[in-house]
């Protein structure tokens, strides 16, 4: 596993085996799949399982991702991207945290639109 | 006659996750030793006064997942892994069915309720977000839709919520679609899994569960005993494969026990309160749906909630229909009360009961309420070599009353 971004989490930090861990072990997402490149939309997911993910990773962390900054108009977040945003967030204290969070969604709330009711 | 009115639905499989153990040798062992898993709980929240309960727990880890990979609510997932085993012992999970002609018919008194305590726990105390789960965890058909995905059953795949006779009804209503010729096979059975503090607090308040005795929290549970003092909440699932036995021959099987009649009807008097009359007229009904007469039915299971009405009423009822002479037991002092899964986990015992020619006995019934003419089988299990018909009853709040007779094959099948 490697790390291509600029300012990149690296593949063997605590926050991205933590996430790791979550999709392996509760989405039986495959161990090959989660690199850190991988994007969300990748994991093979569908957008109820997309967000569920967010649930168990703000479990995890013990942080909140506000609704209002997942912009379902932005694409293409990867799981190294997830770990920057969670290392820069304080830990959920009272007042939610606003991360620099814009796409997380992007993957997981437009499919809703085609849900069946 | 293998469909039609009055035909006999084979039983193919059975899986269990009970307080009593999730395998057929684990449960039979604490039936027919009459063991019980009840246990003490106080409950304690924030500004009540603490609530004694007694319950019966099942020792499961809730790590199933949906064909979608999502979180379950617990009995959704304790009713995926029930219905597996069924599915197994049934000789189906190398040579699935047709899905066409497959249903699911599954019963639950408060379905996601426990999901939906949490939820409500994390949103308002927590200021936690909903998650993108909790309807789908929480609707009263989860179970029967996970069940659906999971064996690709196309044919139905229905839920019904009719309190404690919920199982019950769902068996009986496959048994229906399966003799009408709308399918040919049925996972069917029920759950409950509802032991979470909002929960348990409503049911503690409508003072109808037992306090658990200090110095046996186990016999909590008493049902027909002069003493009896209510039950034990209990949670778990029961799954069974049924099928015609058309269906059943022409891969191979050869049931050894049957579902032989049913009849469902509503008291129409009371929301909470028994009707023996309903009572009776629903054992009436299922016999003659069986084509038996009263004489022919050597076990009655009894729903036995061990509550001062309800097991009046029944043993009224009870009485009425087969005088003194049938022996009678009531298994939910060992295995709690699981509502909407109790019929099914009832039915269960009263094939084993016909497996094994022996009839469980009534846990923790030593002094029988003196106004009770019945023949209760208490202390330890009775052999039964004659044994061919059993009924196994389920009566519900609001009136809803459920009766299944089941029977074993004879020499001549």
């Amino acid at each position: 596993m490697t790390a291509t971004a600029a300012h990149a989490t690296p593949a063997t930090s605590p926050t991205f085996n933590t996430i790791a861990g979550i999709l392996r072990n509760d989405f039986k997402v495959e161990a090959a799949a989660i690199q850190p490149t991988t994007t969300l939309t990748d994991l093979g997911l569908d957008s109820l399982a997309l967000m569920e993910f967010v649930f168990a990773v703000e479990d995890a962390f013990h942080l909140r991702i506000p609704e209002d900054r997942l912009d379902p108009r932005e694409a293409g977040i990867t799981l190294q991207r997830l770990c920057e945003v969670i290392d820069d967030l304080p830990l959920s204290s009272g007042s939610p945290a606003v991360p620099p969070f814009g796409s997380l969604a992007a993957a997981v709330i437009a499919p809703l639109t085609s849900a069946r009711a | 006659m293998s469909t039609g009115a009055g035909a006999r639905i084979g039983v193919s499989g059975i899986g269990l996750v009970t307080p009593l153990g999730h395998s057929l040798t684990t449960f039979d062992d604490a039936l027919f030793a009459g063991r019980s898993a009840v246990r003490a709980l106080t409950l304690e929240i924030d500004g009540l006064d603490a609530m004694q309960l007694a319950i019966a727990t099942c020792d499961f880890n809730n790590s199933e997942r949906s064909t979608s990979r999502l979180p379950l609510d617990r009995g959704t997932a304790m009713a995926m892994a029930a219905a597996r085993d069924a599915f197994a012992m049934a000789g189906l999970t190398e040579t699935p069915p047709d899905g066409e002609r497959l249903g699911v018919y599954w019963g639950s008194g408060m379905a996601g309720s426990a999901t939906f305590d949490e939820t409500a726990i994390a949103l308002y105390r927590h200021k936690r977000r909903i998650r993108p789960t909790a309807v789908l965890t929480t609707m009263p058909n989860a179970a029967a839709a996970e069940l659906g995905l999971l064996f690709g059953a196309r044919g139905a795949a229905l839920s019904y919520a009719c309190a404690c006779a919920s199982s019950a009804i769902a068996i009986g209503e496959a048994m229906r679609a399966i003799r009408g010729g709308w399918i040919d096979i049925a996972i069917v059975g029920g759950h409950e899994a509802m032991l979470t503090s909002g929960t348990l607090a409503g049911w503690h308040s409508m003072r109808v569960t037992a306090q658990p005795p200090a110095d046996d929290p186990s016999t909590a549970c008493r049902p027909f005993s002069a003493d009896r003092a209510g039950f034990a909440l209990g949670e778990g699932a029961a799954a069974l494969v049924i099928e015609s036995e058309a269906h059943a021959l022409a891969r191979g099987m050869k049931p050894t026990t049957f579902l032989s009649g049913y009849a469902t009807n509503c008291d129409s008097v009371h929301m909470t309160n028994p009707d023996a009359g309903g009572q009776v007229r629903a054992m009436r009904a299922a016999l003659r749906d069986a084509g038996l007469d009263a004489a022919d039915i050597g076990y009655v299971n009894a729903h036995g909630t061990a509550t001062g009405a309800g097991d009046a009423a029944e043993a009224m009822s009870v009485h009425q229909v087969f005088g003194d002479a049938v022996p009678v037991s009531a298994t939910k002092a060992i295995h709690g009360h699981l509502l909407g899964g109790g019929g099914a986990v009832e039915l269960i015992a009263t094939l084993r009961a016909l497996v094994h020619r022996s009839l469980p006995p009534t846990a923790n019934l030593q002094t029988p309420d003196a106004a009770f003419e019945l023949d209760f089988v208490r202390g330890q299990a009775r052999p039964a070599p004659r044994l061919r018909h059993a009924i196994s009853n389920s009566f519900a709040f609001g009136g809803t009353n459920a009766v299944l007779v089941a029977s074993r094959a004879d020499l001549t099948d």
